[in-house]
């Protein structure tokens, strides 16, 4: 077995976990439409307590539990595409690999503080909102690895000097602007209302869009580039 | 921006405006992607101290023996501090990594194993987690409904001091780490007594333990001990290693062997 082809079996891991982020994002039942930051605390228990909703809130998100962290073998295919562009030393890998664990832990942080407040829906309102504001929390701002990935990321690709850069500059680009349309997201906490707030245009609409346009396009760059690679490795030009 | 070990033979010659100059390093200097990334740790530290000391005043900490009426009055004091603060924190995160990749990178420029440099990226890729951000997102849930009951407002109060300043763990052993590599390195990329510089951030992880059991006096979580003394010595430390690995950036010849003194370094240009 060529070493391309242990990459291709965890590269087609990511359409299948496209589909499944997919599945939670819809059947979850605090995000179509999100939930409003200006629930008062038995509003919020209520949304708990209603029997319809907490099956969803449950099923969806113990998929997220064990599908959420698959990311992670899919960003370190691009850490071994890092490590092939042509730069004097490995730290632009290293600051890709360092931030790769960070964003899908933080998803999963928040996943916990969810089905916390799942747990027991008979608790005290007061309770079943602070778990709810601590997910809602963690699962928007967290969004300082995901744009220092995308910015590494760019930056190793515009550094990459070789006759024949892994990406093209266009990657880097991209990932720039999925960077700037992440941003606003880190400081949802400033409103409950308006396009900060975490149900907002910006925290909630562009920020989803944003994660979800970068694992398309990224699938894309990332299974062209591995197949072009795979062919070039069985027939050595 | 600084050239030295820079072999300018064969390329553009480098002009004196500065923006020009800098355009000149991203095109010829093969140090650019160190550089970067020490620079990205300077910025890292500098907005990590204006957010935590000078927006939300985490640092120097408020006492952790208030009563829940001051607790809610600390977070109605500093409401807008600490939701601006820690949006910028939130959105600064990712630049943690470069300090950690800049610190692995010195272990592999190291005579040691690249189980060193692993090892401390391992550790530190998620030691921002509970050191910094759980503190931060517990802090900013706290201030963001001044309504809510106080007693839960203390509870994450408690929550947000306590991630910050009890993990230990992480920092005791990636220092551990480190101290190990450059004290058994021979390519001399630090100096020894840096490696015993280690031993004094190392000891604070052990003091810091006693603000788990203590909510009063020197060695509670904002004493004399556990905080003053604690965060003089990571002061200290981290100013060091900055230099450190910006001299190391200087020395850097590509090689593999023993890096070359502070102003003695050859052309490398990989």
């Amino acid at each position: 077995m060529r070493r391309g082809d242990g990459e291709l079996i965890l590269f087609w891991m990511l359409p299948g976990l496209i589909v499944l982020w997919m599945a939670v994002f819809w059947f979850f039942p605090g995000f179509v439409p999100p939930m409003s930051p200006t629930w008062s605390a038995e509003r919020v228990a209520a949304f708990y307590r209603d029997p319809h909703n907490l099956a969803g809130i449950r099923y969806s998100l113990i998929v997220f539990n064990w599908f959420g962290i698959a990311i992670i073998p899919c960003l370190a295919l691009i850490v071994t595409q890092i490590r092939r562009m042509a730069h004097h030393t490995p730290v632009l890998g290293y600051c890709f690999l360092g931030c790769l664990a960070g964003g899908p832990t933080l998803f999963f942080i928040a996943d916990l503080f969810w089905l916390l407040a799942a747990f027991r829906p008979e608790r005290n309102a007061e309770l079943i909102q602070l778990f709810n504001d601590l997910a809602w929390v963690t699962f928007t701002s967290q969004v300082g690895f995901l744009i220092a990935q995308c910015v590494f990321l760019a930056l190793s690709i515009y550094l990459d000097r070789g006759p024949r850069p892994v990406f093209r500059s266009w990657v880097a680009h991209f990932n720039l602007l999925i960077a700037a349309a992440l941003a606003p997201a880190a400081f949802v906490a400033l409103a409950l209302t308006g396009p900060l707030a975490w149900d907002g245009a910006l925290s909630f609409w562009l920020r989803n869009a944003a994660i979800g346009v970068w694992l398309l396009v990224m699938t894309f760059v990332l299974g062209s580039t591995i197949h072009r690679q795979r062919r070039e490795e069985a027939s050595p030009a | 921006m600084n050239s030295s070990g820079l072999s300018v033979s064969g390329m553009e010659a480098r002009p004196s405006n500065l923006f020009a100059r800098i355009a000149w390093h991203w095109r010829n200097d093969p140090k650019m992607e160190l550089w970067i990334i020490w620079y990205s740790m300077v910025v890292f530290y500098f907005i990590f101290g204006i957010v935590f000391v000078g927006m939300t005043h985490v640092m120097p900490p408020p006492q952790p023996w208030w009563d829940p009426p001051r607790v809610v009055q600390w977070f109605n004091d500093h409401h807008r501090g600490i939701l601006v603060g820690f949006g910028i924190c939130f959105f600064i995160a990712g630049l943690v990594a470069s300090c950690n990749a800049i610190i692995a990178y010195s272990m592999r420029r190291m005579s040691v194993s690249r189980v060193f440099a692993y090892s401390y990226l391992a550790l530190y890729s998620l030691s921002a987690v509970p050191g910094m951000l759980l503190t931060a997102i517990a802090l900013t849930v706290g201030a963001m409904r001044p309504d809510r009951d106080p007693a839960l407002i203390c509870w994450l109060y408690d929550f947000g001091f306590m991630a910050f300043d009890g993990t230990m763990g992480i920092f005791l052993i990636g220092t551990l780490v480190w101290m190990i590599a450059i004290l058994i390195d021979k390519n001399g990329v630090f100096p020894k007594w840096f490696g015993y510089l280690n031993i004094c951030n190392l000891i604070t992880e052990f003091v810091i333990a006693t603000a788990w059991i203590l909510t009063r006096g020197a060695f509670s979580w904002n004493g004399l001990i556990a905080f003053w003394i604690d965060t003089a010595v990571f002061a200290i430390y981290t100013g060091v290693f900055i230099t450190l690995l910006r001299n190391m950036v200087i020395r850097e010849d590509f090689g593999t062997g023993p890096l070359p003194k502070l102003g003695a370094s050859s052309g490398g240009g990989g």
